[in-house]
């Protein structure tokens, strides 16, 4: 049975409006535990939508949205308790700290699950750790950290929450190179300390090639591909004809095959293409 | 002579106990007209304070050394008047990197005539500069619209349509990209470059995106303050090591035909691209 | 929620939309006036009949006007009421007696008198000013209007300019503060159970953000409006300028010839007068 399944969701922005918006439209996908699963698409294609359906901040106008086998939505008063076991991390969110210290607006989350003092102060521990925020900035306000400190403070917020399914909106949005490196490290640590399952939005196939096993990309608010990073990225004129390309070092292999030079089709990163290429050269020298 | 010429420039701001932060600790800088220039460095590496001493818009300047002088003015000289400041804010135009916060008016077309209204155009000129300018960016048909029901990227768009307006010699780009997504960047990108080869604007474009520095003429790297890298992309992107201890990565292709000499693998030719990448390779094994 | 921000316009090509936001204000005031000056039947009744015209002229839909009166239904009935019991008019005929309670005829009269008045002024400010105009019209025309007061140094133009401003950021930061409301309530935040105290405590954490990005936010802007060369409404010229035009002064003269033909038929007109 999958962590977390959707089940022919469908969604209606202002219905019965003008302005009427249908942002899902019969959307069914599985999500795995102990995986990193990665949503793509354009703006408007619907992932904002549905990962916040993941978590019961938008009901579905139809279709079933299903946490370890049980409907979250069978009774609507405990929803917040799918909210701790579902952890949002929305996009830029930063700009949701508000407390006096890093460390109080950590707790923020547990505190409002009524965990005791002594396991909020473990897990605000834990989770600076994930994140790699030093303690010495646990006293400070959050206010006066750095960009890329403050998005890792908040990410930490959720993950003291230690919630079963991790679910990001572009978490490297906006973030110098060693900020986004820092992040994709912090999600990976998580990821493998607690086995939950991992869900990364990102407009980056670069991202993705580097750091999801999964891949399901939207369009036009239906799922148009889903399934292991090799598979999706090796069907790179689908994803071309939704817009979206592929990443740089499969563009460059394709590249090479017009120049007839014919590399193997799963190279995705950096670290790939080299080992291919060496080959072609008949090894390191 | 050069249109922006920055001497030995140094700059701090004050913390709360009044303790000065160096942001600027000693740049030396030459920009001609026309060229196309971007600027790299990490967060809190002291680019956007650059960009922003040009525009004479950091409100303390309690520590500050050296000069900086455009167009042949000393815009550092104590002599500088209030129209004088005025008169800088024409040639070098502003974009900053959250589009929805320079956006001023409610409709699209009133916003791009912000700038011309204040310099106190006359009507039938600045109907003329407003088509104009939405006509550059490609946004004419949304002359009507209100800003915020655009996307990031129109947004930025029509923010660097009010800047055309006001019909500058050179335009700063504050990391205008960094909140877009790939298709508002891929077209801001695109708009950035119109403006340079065919308007012939001085461009200066600070990003942290390696991929649109490739596409400069001249790439200058700042770290803590001080300009550690200043050339040509590929001999920037050749210098893997200095990048990294700056906080910055290389473009993937450059990255790979690095690597692949380190190997021993002989490459020569152009990195950056993709394209030029693979031509590179295709050289080296029909050798 | 994003059209909370734009008030009650309602687009449509009616020739009122097209009318000089200007026009519409003075035009606006005259009619609330010719409310006041009415007197008896006749005139109430023809002002019934103006506040019907006005609508179908600016082609709004009915519901749209009804729903705004709704609002103020209990005031209406409430100062109706008042009227019946405590219009005292001898030389009237005495409708119902009891105990201490008298109706006279003239008591309905002057409730049915509030009422049409209540009614035709707010269709009257809703058509000429709230339904027909964008709040971004009326901020440009109070402001041209006011500038001869920048002679008596009345910020005209600043007020103007903070109007356009935050009609500018009303939709941005209402978005804000919705996916701050969702970003906390990941974090288990409830906003609608629980005590009043309780739930006023939990807009705490969406409001410190809210402001400190408001403030982000109002840098930021000030900077940019500072590269762009705004110092002021000194020598600042206009895209839009506003234009009087034909059809303008048409509509100013109906409005003015509708207040003179009121005071004329106050005092020549038979009937009830209040």
């Amino acid at each position: 049975m999958s962590k977390l399944t959707v089940e022919n969701v469908s969604f209606v922005y202002s219905a019965g409006t003008p302005f009427e918006v249908k942002a899902l439209d019969g959307v069914s996908v599985n999500i795995e535990s102990n995986r990193i699963t990665g949503i793509i698409g354009h703006t408007g294609s619907g992932k904002s939508t549905l990962v916040q359906m993941f978590n019961g901040l938008i009901r579905p106008t139809e279709g079933k949205i299903l946490l370890d086998g049980e409907d979250i939505w069978a009774d609507a008063k405990k929803i917040s308790a799918v909210r701790y076991r579902v952890g949002l991390v929305m996009q830029y969110p930063e700009y949701q700290l508000f407390e006096e210290t890093v460390e109080a607006d950590i707790a923020y989350g547990p505190k409002n699950m009524g965990l005791d003092d002594a396991e909020i102060a473990k897990r605000v521990l834990e989770s600076a750790e994930f994140v790699g925020l030093g303690v010495e900035n646990l006293k400070k306000s959050p206010f006066d950290l750095s960009g890329g400190q403050k998005r890792r403070a908040a990410i930490a917020g959720i993950m003291a929450m230690r919630p079963e399914v991790l679910v990001l909106d572009e978490p490297s949005a906006g973030l110098d190179p060693a900020g986004k490196k820092s992040i994709f490290e912090g999600i990976q640590k998580y990821a493998e300390a607690t086995g939950a399952a991992v869900i990364i939005v990102s407009h980056s196939m670069d991202d993705m090639a580097k750091y999801c096993e999964d891949i399901i990309v939207m369009s036009h608010s239906k799922v148009a591909m889903m399934g292991k990073r090799n598979e999706i990225f090796s069907r790179g004129d689908e994803l071309e004809a939704i817009g979206l390309g592929v990443p740089q070092m499969t563009y460059l292999v394709r590249l090479l095959a017009q120049k007839g030079i014919d590399l193997p089709q799963d190279i995705f990163t950096v670290d790939d293409a080299e080992a291919a290429i060496i080959e072609l050269f008949g090894g390191a020298k | 002579m050069s249109y922006i010429k920055i001497r030995n420039l140094k700059y701090s701001y004050k913390d709360d106990n009044d303790e000065p932060i160096p942001v600027l600790r000693g740049v030396s800088l030459d920009i001609e007209k026309g060229e196309y220039v971007a600027i790299l460095g990490h967060n809190g590496s002291g680019k956007s304070t650059l960009a922003k001493l040009l525009n004479l818009v950091i409100e303390d300047y309690d520590f500050f050394e050296g000069s900086i002088e455009v167009d042949g003015v000393d815009i550092t000289s104590d002599d500088m008047t209030e129209d004088d400041i005025y008169e800088l804010r024409k040639k070098i135009g502003m974009v900053f990197q959250n589009p929805d916060n320079q956006l001023v008016a409610t409709i699209v077309e009133e916003d791009v005539a912000f700038g011309p209204e204040n310099l106190g155009v006359p009507r039938e000129e600045i109907r003329q500069r407003v088509d104009y300018a939405l006509k550059t960016v490609g946004m004419t048909e949304f002359a009507h619209h209100e800003p915020h029901r655009l996307s990031g990227g129109q947004k930025q768009r029509i923010a660097i349509a009010g800047v055309i307006a006001m019909k500058p010699d050179c335009m700063i780009f504050d990391e205008s990209t960094a909140m877009l997504d790939p298709m508002g960047r891929k077209d801001v990108v695109e708009t950035i470059e119109k403006l340079n080869k065919e308007e012939g604007k001085t461009v200066i474009t600070i990003t942290h995106y390696m991929d649109e520095a490739v596409r400069a003429d001249r790439v200058i790297v700042i770290n803590d303050g001080k300009i550690i890298l200043d050339g040509a992309p590929s001999k920037i992107f050749a210098q893997a090591e200095i990048l990294r201890s700056a906080g910055l990565d290389l473009p993937q292709c450059a990255d790979l035909l690095l690597r692949l000499r380190e190997k021993g693998i002989k490459l020569e030719g152009e990195i950056n691209t993709p394209e030029q990448c693979a031509q590179t390779i295709a050289q080296a094994l029909n050798r | 929620m994003k059209s909370i921000a734009f008030g009650q316009y309602y687009p449509s090509n009616s020739i009122m939309h097209r009318l000089d936001p200007r026009m519409k204000i003075i035009m606006g005031i005259l009619y609330i006036v010719t409310c006041f000056l009415c007197k008896n039947v006749i005139t109430f009744g023809i002002l019934m009949i103006s506040a019907l015209l006005l609508i179908i002229i600016s082609k709004i839909p009915v519901k749209i006007v009804i729903r705004s009166i709704r609002a103020i239904i209990f005031i209406m009935i409430f100062t109706a009421v008042l009227n019946i019991f405590w219009t005292k008019g001898e030389d009237y005929e005495l409708l119902l007696s009891w105990r201490f309670i008298n109706i006279y005829s003239s008591g309905l009269y002057n409730a049915a008198f509030i009422v049409i008045r209540i009614v035709s002024m707010i269709i009257g400010t809703g058509i000429f000013l709230t339904y027909t105009t964008t709040p971004i019209q009326l901020t440009d025309g109070l402001e041209q209007l006011l500038s001869p007061l920048k002679v008596l140094k009345v910020p005209v133009h600043e007020f103007a300019m903070m109007m356009t401003i935050a009609l500018r950021f009303i939709p941005t930061i209402i978005e804000e503060t919705e996916k701050i409301m969702a970003a906390q309530k990941a974090r288990g935040a409830d906003f609608s159970n629980g005590s009043l105290v309780k739930r006023a405590k939990a807009l705490i954490p969406v409001l410190i953000p809210l402001f400190i990005s408001s403030f982000r936010r109002a840098g930021e802007l000030a900077t940019a409006m500072t590269c762009r060369c705004y110092r002021g409404g000194k020598g600042r010229t206009r895209l839009n300028v506003l234009r009087f035009s034909f059809k303008d002064f048409v509509a100013l003269f109906l409005v003015i010839a509708f207040g003179t033909g009121i005071v004329l038929l106050n005092i020549y007109a038979p009937g009830y007068t209040m």
